[in-house]
C-alpha cells in the first residue's frame, strides 16, 4: 500500500499543519520530532481518526484510491488501517484472546496472518486467557500490537508505542518491532521522539517541527547529516548498518562487516549474515594520519574526509568521514583540525573506541579501557 | 387475590411501565449518547430541558401536556391527522406523558455511563473494522451495562410510581387510564384502608426488590471487575 498526503490545516489554538508524504510501500517511516510538532496529528488525519475543519485542505490517497479530499472522507474502519495507540487500548471487557478474536472477526476478505503465529512473534501465547487489567504495560501493548495485525490491516500506524511503558519494558518491545519490520510486507508509518526507537527502527524520516517538515530521509543520511548533529552537541552520533561476520568465541567478541572493513563489538546474539545497525557517538571518534600502531583502540577504520562543520556552542568540530557506503562522524578540537591539516577529500584513520549495537539497546558495548 | 378493579389497575400499570421503558430504551439511548459525546451548543439547551422532570411538580408538566394533547392542542392535532382518534384521557397519553416524566431517570444514569467510556477505545475498534453500529454494541453496550440496568430500573419504577401525571392527563378510566397509584388514592378516598393497604405494601415490596436487584447486581459486577484487576 502506497500512501500519499498532502496536509494544510489550521487549528484554533493556532497551531497550523503544512505538510507532504508519500510512504512507502515496505518498511518503516519514521515521523520524529518535539511533542507539539504534529507527527500524532499527521498519523490520526492517516486513520481518519481527526478530520479538518472549513477552509483546510487534506488529501490523502492509498494505491490512487482517495482517502479523504474535499468532498471524499473514508471513514476510519473501511480504511484497513492498524492503528498502535500510546496507550494498549485492550477491550476491559474481553480477555486477551476476546482482544484478538475482535480484530480476526472483522478482518473480512483481508488477509492477515494466522492466529498462532501472531501470537509467536509477539510472544503472548501465555497470556491468551488473561484479563487485559492483569498485563503488565509492556504485555498490554504486545497484546494491542498483535490485535492490530490479526485485523487484516494493510498498514500500520505507530503513535509512540513506547511512550506508555517502563524503560525496561522498552528494552523488551523493540526486539519485537524489528522483528515485525522484517517480517511484514507492508508500511509502517512510526511516531516517536526517541531518537534511540527511530535510529533502531527507520528506514525513512520525516522531521517534524512546528507542523513543517524539517528535513527528509534515511536514517543514515539523516544521522549523518552535519547540519541536524552540529546542534546535537555532546550526543552527535552517526548510525551504520554491518553485518554479522562471525563470532570469536575465544575473546568473547562479534566480527561485523561494514563494507570490506570489519568491526569487533562484545559477541552478540545475531547469527552471521544479520545486519545489524551500530551507533557510533561522534566524540569517541578520533581520527588519524597513519595507522595507529600499539594502540588498545580495537576499531581502526579507513576513510576519506567529506565534509566539515563547526558545532554550534563549542569549539569543537564535527567531521564527517566516509567509509565505503556509508558515514562516521567525529568530533575534533580546532587545534587538531590545524595540527593534521584536515580537509574534505584527505585520507585518514577513524579510530572508534565505542559502538553501541543498536540491536540490543539494553548493552552499550564498550570495546577498549 | 386482588378484587377485579384492583388487578385490571395493576396489569395497566404493568403495560404502561413496559411500553414506556421499551419507549425510553429507544428514544432515550441514542439521546443519551448524542449528550455524552457531542460537542455541540445544543447540548446547553436539550440537557436541561431532559432534566427538567426532575425538579418541576408532576402537575405542572401535566397540566402543559393536557393542554398539548387537548383535540385542539398541538399533540392532539398531530396524533388525530395520524390516527384519527382523540389523545387526551387514553392510554396512549398515559405513555407519552411517562416518556417525558421518566426521560431523566432513563437518560442520566445512561450518559454518565457513556462519558466514562474512553475515546481511545472507540478509535480503537474503528480501526479495527468495527463501523458505528458495530462500535455501539460490541464496546459500548458492554461497558456501560451498569448503567443500562440502572437506567430501566429507575425508568420502569417512575412509570409505576407515577401519580400527578396521569391524574391531569389520564383521568381516572377502568381499564384505560386507571392505574395503580390511581387506585391506591381512590381506596384511600373511600377510606378503603384495607384495600389500600394491599396495593401501598405491594408496591412498597416491588420497589424494595427492584432497587435490591439493581444494587445487587452492580456490586456482583463490581467484584467481577474487582477480581479481574
Amino acid at each position: 500500500m502506497f500512501i500519499n498526503a498532502a496536509i494544510s490545516l489550521t487549528r484554533p489554538s493556532g497551531f497550523s499543519l503544512e505538510v507532504a508524504m508519500a510512504i512507502k510501500p515496505r518498511g518503516v517511516t519514521a515521523l520524529y520530532g518535539p511533542s507539539g510538532s504534529g507527527k500524532t496529528t499527521v498519523l490520526k488525519l492517516l486513520a481518519g481518526l481527526e478530520d479538518g475543519s472549513r477552509g483546510d485542505q487534506i488529501n490523502i490517497s492509498s494505491d490512487g484510491n482517495i482517502w479523504q479530499d474535499a468532498s471524499h472522507f473514508v471513514p476510519p474502519h473501511k480504511r484497513h488501517v492498524g492503528y498502535v495507540f500510546q496507550q494498549p487500548q485492550l477491550f476491559p471487557h474481553l480477555d486477551v484472546r476476546g482482544n484478538l478474536a475482535y480484530a480476526s472477526k472483522r478482518a473480512g476478505s483481508q488477509p492477515s496472518a494466522p492466529l498462532a503465529q501472531v501470537c509467536d512473534w509477539l510472544g503472548i501465547n501465555h497470556l491468551l486467557t488473561a484479563s487485559p487489567a492483569k498485563l503488565s504495560g509492556g504485555e498490554a501493548q504486545r497484546v494491542a500490537i498483535a490485535r492490530v495485525l490479526l485485523s487484516g490491516a494493510r498498514c500500520l500506524l505507530m503513535d509512540e508505542p513506547l511512550g506508555s511503558v517502563d524503560h525496561a519494558a522498552r528494552l523488551q518491545i523493540l526486539p519485537y518491532l524489528d522483528r515485525l519490520r522484517r517480517l511484514l510486507d507492508i508500511p509502517i508509518v512510526y511516531v516517536s521522539h526517541g531518537l534511540d526507537e527511530i535510529t533502531y527502527l527507520a528506514d525513512e524520516v520525516y522531521m517534524l517541527e512546528q507542523g513543517r517538515i524539517k528535513a527528509f530521509g534515511t536514517v543514515f543520511e539523516l544521522a549523518s547529516s552535519l547540519t541536524l548533529n552540529s546542534q546535537e552537541g555532546d550526543v552527535a552520533a552517526a548510525v551504520v548498518e554491518a553485518r554479522v561476520e562471525h563470532h570469536d568465541q575465544a575473546f568473547g567478541l562479534t566480527c561485523l562487516r561494514l563494507d570490506s572493513q570489519s568491526i569487533y563489538v562484545s559477541r552478540c546474539a545475531q547469527s552471521p549474515g544479520t545486519p545489524i545497525r551500530l551507533r557510533i557517538p561522534a566524540r569517541d571518534v578520533s581520527l588519524a594520519l597513519q595507522v595507529p600502531a600499539q594502540t588498545s583502540i580495537l576499531n581502526v577504520l579507513e576513510g576519506v574526509i567529506s565534509d566539515i562543520e563547526p558545532l554550534s556552542a563549542s569549539p569543537s568540530l564535527l567531521v564527517r568521514v566516509q567509509v565505503g557506503g556509508q558515514y562516521i562522524l567525529s568530533r575534533i578540537t580546532r587545534k587538531s583540525l590545524q595540527q593534521l591539516e584536515l580537509q574534505p577529500g584527505k585520507a585518514v584513520y577513524v579510530q572508534i573506541k565505542t559502538v553501541a549495537l543498536l540491536s540490543d539497546l539494553s548493552q552499550q558495548v564498550a570495546i577498549s579501557p | 387475590m386482588l378484587p377485579d378493579p384492583d388487578s385490571q389497575a395493576l396489569w395497566l400499570t404493568l403495560q404502561l411501565a413496559l411500553t414506556t421503558t421499551g419507549l425510553l430504551m429507544l428514544v432515550g439511548t441514542p439521546l443519551a449518547w448524542w449528550l455524552a459525546r457531542t460537542k455541540s451548543l445544543g447540548r446547553v439547551i436539550l440537557e436541561p430541558i431532559v432534566a427538567l422532570p426532575v425538579v418541576l411538580p408532576p402537575t405542572v408538566l401535566g397540566f402543559y401536556l393536557l393542554l398539548a394533547m387537548a383535540p385542539n392542542g398541538v399533540l392532539g392535532q398531530w396524533w388525530f391527522s395520524i390516527t384519527g382518534e382523540r389523545l387526551a384521557f387514553t392510554f396512549n397519553a398515559l405513555v407519552i406523558g411517562s416518556i417525558f416524566y421518566s426521560l431523566p431517570f432513563y437518560v442520566q444514569p445512561l450518559q454518565v455511563a457513556f462519558e466514562n467510556i474512553q475515546q481511545g477505545l472507540l478509535d480503537a475498534a474503528a480501526t479495527l473494522g468495527a463501523g458505528p453500529a458495530d462500535r455501539f454494541f460490541s464496546v459500548v453496550v458492554p461497558l456501560s451495562r451498569r448503567g443500562f440496568v440502572t437506567a430501566i430500573c429507575l425508568a420502569f419504577a417512575h412509570t409505576v410510581g407515577e401519580f400527578g401525571i396521569v391524574l391531569m392527563i389520564g383521568g381516572n378510566i377502568p381499564g384505560e387510564t386507571r392505574v395503580l397509584s390511581i387506585a391506591l388514592f381512590d381506596h384511600v378516598e373511600s377510606l378503603q384502608y384495607e384495600a389500600a393497604h394491599r396495593l401501598a405494601l405491594g408496591l412498597l415490596i416491588f420497589s424494595f426488590a427492584l432497587l435490591a436487584l439493581v444494587y445487587g447486581l452492580n456490586r456482583h459486577w463490581q467484584m467481577r471487575l474487582a477480581a479481574r484487576h
